[in-house]
């Protein structure tokens, strides 16, 4: 009798979370986890921070050393790129011709960054970030007397402004909305994003667009549909991502705005899963279908299908949870709201020292907070409980968010 | 040779409670759980945030206020990621109402 034999597709935070946790659970099967890139799963947020500055070496940014994975008899197919899923014949086709059989499958193919389909995005000097060699790239244009010019001020480009500001770039971000971040934070927390980037001396363009890159063998100028011209040495790109699904066509695997999933993380095709950036998964407290793409989401959904895949099934309703350092403000958020009909702070907006919780009917659905690590921590579990809050209690900081779970 | 010095009083940490003191050129946080106290290295080993200053203690774990990782007090193992190296705990001990460290 032939083993079982798990594939993960992505060797990423989520299928190297996946399967570490396959061994960690009994699984004693074959785990093969195949990765487009030449790396060993790593974490991204470094990408952006740390790592772009310089201040922290990759190996640091990797899960676990590529040696844990031998060790626990976790075959990886690294810089192997699958090119076709056949759920009928259970074989995963990767590029070069190999085919690998299945008994069960997790595709955690990620995220992918949208480009910006204007004339002069393929000029050398044009970056965007999702590899650790695109900060390499990023970090070796930067420095003192270099402008940069980021497309996009959402997390990607509110971060990357703020490392560059660190290593003594110049930096001009151009911004479609009139804000960073007004869909992801609303606006009074993006007055404050705002806020703390001019005081580093971000110049910020709003409410344009870019309209086309110029330069002559590399990119020189980005220019505005109004028509403003911006010199610059470097371009980095963030315009938000896309689930990478694309594996998924022909399957049968329902997708819509990702791969769709349950709370145990399947399919709608029996022995297929899905796990991480890629997913819109049915969310038990949020009560109906996500995407995220966060850290923490990787890292747990992809131990969830783990589990799922071996018969030890548990609903994932983790309440969701992100981090965003931008100079020393470590900005952290709690939740999923799309929309909101109160907010209450506790602390000091100004003095960015604060959290803002955001309620519909009376319930915490989600909470940021600016260096207020431990509060936003303790609101996890009132978002989680879903009751209804006292909004007097929730401002007053001498209240402990903990005892406001009933 | 490690000695015990003595850092601080007891009355001086409520249950729940973490502070860092400076002992022997060392950061050291001691926590209060109950009636019990531990000792550990107060800078986290994913990005040197101190622990004690706006983490959080969850019963026996402490978690780091920056990224959320989470250690065992008792033994300094990483619970929770994103730190994947142990913070060093230390000896503690009362002898009458002083907290004493062995560093």
């Amino acid at each position: 009798m032939t083993r079982d034999a798990y594939v993960i597709v992505g060797a990423n935070l989520a299928g190297g979370s996946a399967a570490l946790t396959l061994r960690d659970e009994g699984f004693d099967g074959d785990v093969v986890l195949i990765g487009e890139e030449p790396h060993p799963p790593y974490e991204r947020p470094p990408l952006s921070k740390e790592y772009l500055r310089g201040e922290a070496p990759f190996a640091k940014s990797l899960l676990k050393p590529r040696a844990d994975y031998e060790a626990k008899g976790i075959k990886l197919c690294l810089g192997v790129r699958a090119s076709r899923i056949d759920s009928a014949q259970k074989q995963v086709e990767l590029d070069g011709g190999e085919s690998l059989a299945y008994d069960k499958l997790l595709i955690a193919t990620g995220s992918r960054n949208r480009r910006l389909r204007v004339p002069g995005a393929d000029l050398p000097g044009v970056f965007d970030l999702r590899k650790v060699e695109d900060a390499d790239r990023i970090r070796g244009q930067a420095g003192p007397g270099k402008k940069a010019v980021l497309a996009g001020m959402g997390f990607i480009g509110a971060e990357v402004a703020a490392s560059l500001r660190q290593s003594g770039t110049e930096v001009t971000a151009v911004e479609m909305a009139s804000g960073p971040l007004i869909h992801a934070l609303g606006l009074e927390i993006s007055k404050l994003v705002e806020g703390l980037h001019r005081d580093h001396g971000v110049e910020l363009v709003f409410e344009e667009r870019v309209a086309r890159f110029e330069g002559s063998g590399k990119v020189e100028r980005v220019v505005t549909d109004a028509g403003r011209k911006i010199d610059c040495d470097f371009v980095v790109v963030g315009v938000g991502v896309e689930p990478a699904a694309e594996l998924a066509a022909g399957t049968g695997v329902a997708i819509e705005n990702g791969i769709v999933v349950d709370e145990y993380c399947r399919t709608n095709v029996e022995g297929i899963y899905a796990a991480g950036d890629v997913t819109n998964h049915q969310h038990p407290l949020i009560q109906r279908k996500v995407r995220v793409e966060h850290w923490q989401n990787a890292l747990r959904q992809g131990a969830a299908a783990a589990r799922s895949m071996i018969g030890k099934p548990t609903p994932y309703e983790e309440v969701h949870w992100f981090w965003s350092d931008q100079y020393d403000c470590n900005i952290q958020y709690a939740g999923f709201h799309s929309e909101w009909d109160e907010t209450v702070t506790r602390g000091n907006r100004d003095e960015r020292s604060f959290v803002t919780f955001y309620l519909k009917g009376g319930r915490v659905r989600s909470a940021v907070a600016f260096n207020q690590a431990r509060d936003l921590r303790r609101s996890i579990s009132l978002i989680r409980a879903g009751v209804r809050a006292d909004p007097e209690k929730l401002r007053d900081p001498a209240v402990d968010l903990r005892k406001l779970v009933a | 040779m490690a000695e015990f010095q003595t850092v601080t009083k007891a009355d001086d940490l409520e249950d729940g409670d973490m502070k860092a003191f400076e002992v022997g050129g060392v950061l050291i946080a001691i926590a209060r759980i109950g009636d019990t106290f531990h000792a550990f290295d107060d800078t986290c080993t994913h990005e040197q945030c101190s622990l004690s200053d706006g983490g959080d203690l969850e019963g026996i774990i402490v978690v780091c206020p920056c990224h959320s990782s989470e250690f065992d007090v008792t033994n300094g193992d990483v619970v929770a990621p994103p730190a994947d190296t142990p913070i060093r705990v230390y000896e503690i001990r009362l002898q009458g109402d002083d907290l004493q460290v062995k560093v």
